[in-house]
């Protein structure tokens, strides 16, 4: 008995082994092409950037290791440390406001109702325009003298004298807000709506039967169970928020007064207006660090709860 | 098959042999935007008249020095380059360029060359480029408007009283019809534009060498002052505080502005895309009298170890003749020779002998970091300008400026 279990099971394994091995061989072989794009149009330049930071490394002309000095130099780049810092401010605002426009459309266009695929196209519209092209238009819509905006204000009498809205900070950085959150809610509706979708209905008979309110439905049934299409929700506009440089530089131009500077925009002009690619590698470098980190904070607040499938 | 690679292999080069014997060789030259009047006009004369080519490639104003700057890391720069010539000591200081010095000396009309260029063009007592296109600073008046105003139109204004006051009549007239126009945000149209208020009352921005930053001035006081009242007083449009240079020609040209700063490059640009316009060129004045320019435009500069250096010489050469400096005047640029430019531009507009003298008289900043501290829509003397023409602390912005403009020199590589 011993001797044939013993003797059996053993040839058919070795096969099985062999055929898995092949098995994970020919996956190897699928997943080839997009592994090859990954290192030669992200690693590769992931480990240039760095080496790159290592190098005092001009547009032009000789370059020159010099270790981590150029990290020792952004410690003291105040100017650095403040476009982070209203890039953080941008971010905060950003993303609350996407969501507080976001979430009631999706809301609203979830259910089937009459004209409910009108409502969607209108609402998902603007995030097929790319953000330059979007950019523009909103820079002739804001602008003082041919745009829309003030001159409409002003020929309806609402306001006696033209207003720019992009002389300075206040009224320039909500300008910013509203367009993104224009362009950016129509997407993070449609991510919010599928989430809101894939909650099963009978859960929310089974409330409703047991006398749960529609606000109560909302925070014990929907929002736990849309927690993962919240994460994903959440990172992109983080992450895309924290990246922004389009709006800035084509509407502000980092103005008024390189009060809207982003963090982005200021490794944009070390590199490409002072030529200091070292230095620009350096910044986005630190830029990544803390863009993984933030993932990562993020992605373990809204983690899965024990037990929970 | 190895049979028809090594026939195909022999047939070409027996044809490039042939080519490379019987023509001459073709130098690969590039221009930014602004040249695309002028330029391939030049070019093509040059190709007609001689068995050496030009092969122009014509490059986005933004992108001419980043993209020269990776083609020059990839060895695939051109051979030579009409460069911006604020640019020529930066690129001179990187090593990027071929030293002319000797063949420049040699030239017999090399003293009469635009001096704001040469000055530009020498970086450590070497010469690295010579003039190419010029352009310089003036200030545009509406004859049309100046005359329902009830102002002479023949007449433009000759001191800073008299901008704001035919400013203020101009802008009497009611309407869309504003006084005066400036672009508030753009630090290459203000160093081009506003500064030579300040040289023609005796000031600078920065000293000679470009090695200290000199803001704190009476002069550029001054002419805030003068800018500051006209915005008080509503004499220029709301749009100019945020104008970041894209107005800085379409304003004036709409026919609605009485009086604005511009350059030579609008003559032009007025007389053939907007022939309605009735305009006056004068100088830019000084607070009670004098007058200054921004001698601006392009440098001609050669990539360090071009083996096509003969036929760019040869070029250069042709492009320093007479035709060639009337071709360049008749499509938009000022002549470079002041030995011939009377005689290039004497079928021309009688206004761009204006434009010419303002150019032969003009000034231009030298320094090695002139995009950090001048052109960069972030840097310190954009920055400065919006502040102190709009906002309301001067004397906090001219400090913060002249501190910042300091340490950007002072940070820069010395080699």
């Amino acid at each position: 008995m011993t001797s044939i279990t013993a003797a059996t099971p053993a040839p058919p394994r070795a096969r099985k082994l062999t055929g898995a091995g092949r098995r994970q061989w020919i996956g190897l072989l699928y997943v080839a092409p997009a592994v090859a794009l990954v290192v030669v149009f992200f690693l590769i330049p992931l480990g240039m950037t760095a080496w790159m930071s290592l190098h005092n490394w001009p547009l032009m002309g000789e370059r020159s290791y010099i270790g981590l000095g150029n990290y020792v130099a952004i410690l003291h780049d105040t100017r650095f440390w403040n476009a982070l810092r209203f890039t953080g401010w941008y971010t905060l605002v950003v993303t609350i406001a996407i969501f507080a426009v976001a979430f009631p459309l999706a809301l609203f266009v979830e259910r089937p109702r009459p004209l409910t695929n009108l409502y969607r196209t209108m609402f998902f519209m603007p995030a097929v325009v790319g953000f330059a092209s979007a950019s523009l238009l909103w820079s002739w819509l804001l602008n003082v003298d041919s745009g829309l905006f003030s001159p409409a204000a002003y020929d309806l009498g609402l306001i006696d004298r033209k207003f720019n809205l992009l002389a300075t900070f206040q009224p320039a950085f909500w300008s910013i807000i509203a367009m993104v959150v224009w362009k950016v809610a129509g997407f993070t509706m449609i991510i919010l709506m599928a989430g809101l979708q894939s909650i099963p209905q009978d859960l929310q008979e089974a409330a409703v039967i047991d006398g749960a309110g529609p606000f109560a439905r909302f925070r014990a049934i929907t929002l736990p169970l849309m927690r993962r299409t919240l994460a994903l929700a959440l990172i992109l506009s983080v992450a895309g928020s924290i990246l922004a440089f389009d709006q800035f530089y084509i509407i502000l131009r980092g103005g008024p007064r390189n009060q809207t500077l982003t963090a982005v925009y200021w490794i944009f002009n070390q590199s490409f207006v002072s030529f200091k690619l070292g230095y620009g590698a350096a910044l986005s470098m630190v830029l990544l660090v803390i863009l993984v980190a933030l993932s990562l904070v993020q992605l373990w607040l809204l983690r899965k709860p024990e037990g929970l499938d | 098959m190895r049979n028809l690679i090594a026939k195909l292999a022999l047939a070409a080069a027996v044809l490039g042999g042939g080519i490379s014997a019987a023509a001459a060789e073709t130098a690969n030259i590039w221009v930014r935007a602004d040249g695309s009047n002028f330029m391939p006009r030049i070019v093509d004369a040059y190709n007609k008249a001689h068995t050496n080519q030009i092969k122009l490639d014509i490059i986005p104003n933004a992108e001419i020095i980043p993209k020269y700057g990776a083609a020059a890391a990839g060895g695939t720069a051109p051979d030579a380059l009409s460069l911006d010539l604020i640019y020529t000591p930066s690129f001179a200081a990187a090593g990027q360029l071929e030293d002319i010095t000797d063949w420049a000396k040699s030239l017999p009309y090399f003293s009469s060359l635009s001096p704001a260029h040469v000055k530009t063009g020498t970086y450590k007592d070497h010469i690295y480029g010579l003039p190419f296109s010029a352009d310089a600073s003036v200030l545009i008046w509406n004859k049309k408007l100046f005359k329902q105003a009830g102002l002479d139109p023949e007449k433009g204004p000759t001191n800073w009283a008299e901008i704001a006051a035919d400013a203020e009549k101009v802008n009497a007239l009611g309407g869309n019809i504003k006084g005066f126009y400036f672009s508030g945000n753009c630090g290459g149209c203000n160093i081009f534009t506003f500064t030579p208020l300040i040289w023609a009352s005796g000031g600078d921005i920065l000293s000679e060498d470009g090695s200290k930053a000199t803001l704190d001035s009476p002069q550029l006081r001054g002419a805030i002052d003068l800018y500051r009242s006209m915005v008080k007083k509503d004499l220029v449009p709301a749009g100019a505080q945020t104008d970041t240079g894209a107005n800085f020609f379409a304003a004036f040209a709409a026919g609605n502005i009485g009086i604005s700063p511009s350059g030579a490059f609008a003559i032009g640009a007025l007389n053939t895309q907007y022939p309605d316009v009735d305009y006056g060129v004068t100088f830019l004045p000084g607070k009670d009298s004098g007058w200054s320019s921004f001698a601006g435009g392009d440098n001609f500069v050669v990539t360090k170890g071009t083996p096509k250096l003969a036929v760019v010489k040869e070029f250069l050469d042709f492009a320093y003749s007479l035709e060639g400096q009337t071709i360049l005047a008749k499509y938009g640029s000022l002549p470079v020779r002041g030995d011939i430019a009377k005689e290039a531009l004497k079928d021309l507009d009688p206004r761009y002998q204006i434009a010419a003298e303002a150019m032969a008289k003009g000034r231009t900043p030298y320094s090695v970091v002139f995009n950090d501290l001048i052109n960069s829509a972030n840097g310190p003397w954009t920055q400065m300008i919006n502040e102190v023409f709009f906002g309301d602390d001067v004397d906090g912005a001219i400090a913060n400026a002249q501190e910042t403009m300091q340490s950007i020199i002072d940070q820069a590589p010395q080699k």
